[in-house]
């Protein structure tokens, strides 16, 4: 290959990585653009919406809400008494004990007064069998709860047995140790019984950062910043991606996503679909797709929905170790699912889901850490090769450090203006502040995360969830 | 100046792409510096307004526990009260006052009744809250005009209803629904008349606040519902047998037998539910007859109702169905088959393992 030919070579690449880049930062500002105007109408809407009636009446739709446990049993005792403490008056609890070793169980049926029942169950969905059966508290205040022991099968398989179990129309779907908001079943239901022109097949809700926040009697009481840098910088994560994305998705009827923590499915689509993936280390992301699929094959008109609202507070990981296994996981789950589902993209019989979602989420959420991680390597081969233009570099370098800082900031922006949840003197400030620092202390770790898992995905195939250590939230 | 120059001379030099690329980071940079002290003194000012609106709710609500203990037996404004009207009519063309003021009242309204519930009316209508509220029903955002709805209707002012009636047929299903919810909480019953001629959706967030607002009244007598199970709007059909379950109308099973050949699956379902509710025994041998030609989710409502409407005479048509399919139907079929005929039930024994789900059995047995 003579020079000139080399030349051409690293222009072509250049050019790629430079539209690759414009692309990216375009659809980074149009879908903050879209979410802004999503958010506002949101607000307008409910701005005036009484929300007490649904909450006391007996004729708002029935929700079961199904928590899958896997030994939990540290807190498992008070998140159940937090899941119970919702002030929607139409809702159940089922928590599904999936085969835990600890002493969970014992807990549950010391605390509330837990004896088994005869319960048959309709396997609609194929799933591990019972362990020692269902149970229902003795005590009348505890009336909405039931607790189901089974065999250990994964997350997915728990789930797909609370979908056996619930009789209502709608369930949500929560992680057991989530703090749910008093009044989060009444406004992620709204969707559902507003919208008269589609079927609302599933709504999702903004997952919070509950680390370092106070918690008492199941209630959040006090939210603060933490002082861990890691999970500081995921707090700016989840603003923007919340609160400057999602929001659009749910305007263009193409999120993909619905956060495992926390969402509201039509249980008829659901069952209707096979019901949870258990293969899958994303099951949270494939049903969704798998609900769309299969509303776009039937012809249907249907949405997914999303609601802003700070409704769900959660733990997020502290140590870099399990953060990086857990942004693995979310890998390899966003490459399953795309896999799975490869016959919607760019395939317009899908429409906006096939034209646009999908092809989005392939591109710039799919192979964005791998043509980061191949653009490191091509510097670092052109450094030594010593063929960089520094001038170019430099400014590119800059420009792209330049928009990501002020990118965090709109995010911060958006979250003043309208939920305001970090009301403490000196937050801002420090948020400001780590707006500069997370491209530093947070982006290279997702990188590296991101690429791990592409690896475990296609070299390490028996890798599944990876741990999750969970520390509890902040009770007093 | 010489050091500026020095920049742009320097800059100048490089290739356009580069000399672009600068100019925006410049620009993102100083977008970064004015937003971050924007964000200061939003925060500040977020910060202040929450530390006024404290102190001034505390003021406003000692004005107006005042206000109402100061009133005379001859239903008169007393003179103290004339006072705290003037000083409110002072303060509230502020909309941050404004605001504190109607939540105030209106939850002092929701703790009295009465003739002190009548003196709030009183000064809502003489500080000029009033005409606020109808101010904004002027305005041409449907946001505005659905919060003033509201804010009558909280305060329960007819005397807007002229204003407010027009904007039943208004383009935003959320104004819709304010205005529908305006004339039920005033008018009861009587303000349902807007079904008659509805051509929207009613959503089903609607019914419910709809049917939440109605049962918060004392007198519960339901006006003539057969017009709105004739409805073209499905919608309307189908609040109108919420109506009837809820107001157990015996009087519509005509009508409702009638729905049962209705052309919507969901009414369908709805129906079978209200008439099991109503004790609709007249549908049962209709359904029974048509039980093929059914849905499956019709089976499964329709051996709802028979669960509850059974006879002895039925159980020909359990039987038929006792190994059926569907684990629903199976299910309910050998309940109702225990209920009527016990004996015949625990002779199923050898039948039920070989032909269908043996749990189902055990299950109806131990119960």
């Amino acid at each position: 290959m003579d020079t000139s030919t080399l030349q051409i070579i690293l222009k072509i690449l250049h050019y790629i990585f430079f539209a690759y880049a414009f692309f990216a930062i375009t659809s980074y500002i149009v879908l903050s653009v879209i979410s802004g105007k999503e958010t506002l109408e949101y607000l307008k809407k409910n701005s005036f919406v009484n929300y007490k009636d649904i909450l006391s009446s007996t004729m708002s739709p029935s929700i079961t809400i199904i928590a899958p446990a896997y030994n939990e049993s540290l807190n498992v005792v008070e998140n159940v008494r937090s899941l119970l403490s919702n002030h929607y008056v139409n809702y159940k609890v089922i928590i599904i004990n999936d085969g835990s070793t600890d002493d969970s169980l014992e807990k549950l049926i010391a605390t509330y007064d837990l004896e088994a029942i005869d319960f048959i169950i309709n396997n609609k969905i194929k799933t591990k069998p019972l362990r020692t059966g269902v149970f229902k508290s003795k005590n009348p205040a505890f009336e909405k709860l039931m607790v189901v022991d089974k065999e250990n099968g994964g997350k997915a398989d728990a789930l797909n047995m609370g979908l056996n179990i619930s009789k209502t129309k709608y369930v949500a779907c929560i992680d057991v140790d989530c703090l749910l908001l008093e009044d989060a079943l009444q406004k992620m239901i709204k969707p559902f019984l507003e919208v008269t022109n589609a079927k609302v097949i599933a709504a999702g809700g903004v997952i919070r950062i509950a680390n370092s926040c106070i918690i008492r009697g199941g209630k959040l009481i006090d939210v603060n910043l933490p002082k861990n840098l890691l999970v500081q910088a995921q707090i700016l994560e989840y603003l923007r991606a919340f609160l400057l994305g999602r929001m659009a998705w749910s305007r263009l009827n193409g999120l993909l996503v619905i956060s495992g923590a926390f969402g509201i499915l039509d249980k008829e689509t659901a069952i209707a679909v096979g019901g949870y993936d258990t293969e899958t280390v994303g099951e949270d992301m494939e049903i969704i797709v798998r609900m769309r699929r299969y509303m776009e094959e039937k012809g249907e008109k249907y949405r997914v929905s999303y609601i802003p609202d700070p409704l769900c507070w959660t733990e997020a990981p502290d140590t870099y170790k399990i953060f990086i296994s857990q942004r693995n996981r979310w890998t390899r789950g966003t490459i399953e699912t795309l896999n799975k589902h490869r016959k919607i993209g760019f395939n317009r019989n899908y429409g906006t889901f096939g034209l646009l979602s999908y092809p989005y989420w392939l591109i710039f959420e799919r192979l964005a850490p791998l043509i980061e991680a191949v653009g490191l390597v091509y510097f670092i081969i052109l450094v030594a090769l010593r063929e960089v233009k520094w001038e170019y570099a430099l400014s590119f370098l800059i420009l792209a450090y330049m928009f990501s800082v002020l990118f965090s900031i709109v995010a911060i922006y958006s979250e003043e203006l309208t939920f305001h949840q970090y009301k403490k003197k000196g937050t801002g400030f420090k948020l400001i502040l780590l707006s500069a620092l997370e491209p530093f202390i947070l982006h290279p770790f997702i990188l590296y995360a991101a690429v791990k898992g592409n690896y475990d995905y296609y070299f390490n195939r028996k890798k599944k969830w990876g741990s999750m250590v969970r520390k509890g939230l902040t009770t007093t | 100046m010489i050091i500026n120059n020095g920049i742009l001379e320097y800059i100048e030099k490089f290739p356009f792409l580069v000399q672009l690329a600068y100019i925006l980071s410049c620009v993102l940079f100083t977008a970064i510096i004015v937003l971050t002290i924007y964000l200061k003194i939003i925060r500040s000012s977020l910060r202040k307004k929450h530390e006024i609106r404290v102190k001034l709710k505390a003021d406003y609500e000692a004005l107006l526990i005042e206000y109402l203990y100061s009133g005379d037996e001859t239903n008169e404004i007393s003179e103290i009260q004339e006072l705290i009207i003037n000083k409110l009519k002072k303060v509230i063309h502020s909309k941050f006052n404004r605001k504190i003021i109607i939540s105030i009242i209106y939850n002092l309204m929701n703790e009295v009744s009465g003739e002190m519930s009548d003196s709030i009316k009183t000064l809502y209508f003489k500080t000029g809250l009033y005409n606020y509220a109808q101010n904004r029903l002027k305005n041409k955002n449907w946001y505005i005009i659905a919060k003033g709805i509201g804010e009558l209707t909280r305060f329960k002012i007819g005397e807007a209803h002229d204003d407010v009636a027009k904007f039943i047929t208004h383009q935003r299903s959320e104004v819709r629904k304010e205005t529908q919810l305006y004339l039920v909480n005033l008018f009861r019953f009587n303000g349902l008349t807007f079904l008659n001629d509805l051509k929207t959706p009613l959503s089903e967030w609607a019914q419910v606040q709809l049917l939440e607002t109605l049962q918060k009244f004392d007198d519960q007598q339901i006006c003539d519902i057969k017009p709105w199970l004739k409805s073209s709007n499905n919608t309307v059909v189908l609040f109108a047998l919420k109506l009837a379950q809820i107001y157990n109308q015996f009087e519509v099973k005509d009508t409702l037998i009638e729905l049962l050949s209705h052309n919507e699956k969901t009414i369908r379902l709805q129906v079978i539910e209200v008439l099991t509710h109503l004790y609709g025994i007249e549908a049962k041998e209709m359904l029974k007859a048509n039980f093929n030609n059914l849905s499956l989710e019709e089976q499964i409502s329709f051996f709802g109702l028979l669960e509850k409407l059974v006879v002895p005479s039925d159980e020909p048509f359990v039987e038929k169905h006792l190994f059926h399919k569907n684990f629903e139907i199976q299910l309910l079929a050998l309940k109702i088959l225990k209920s009527i005929n016990l004996d015949k039930f625990m002779g199923l024994n050898k039948k039920v393992s070989k032909k269908s789900n043996p749990e189902i059995f055990k299950f109806v047995k131990n119960i």
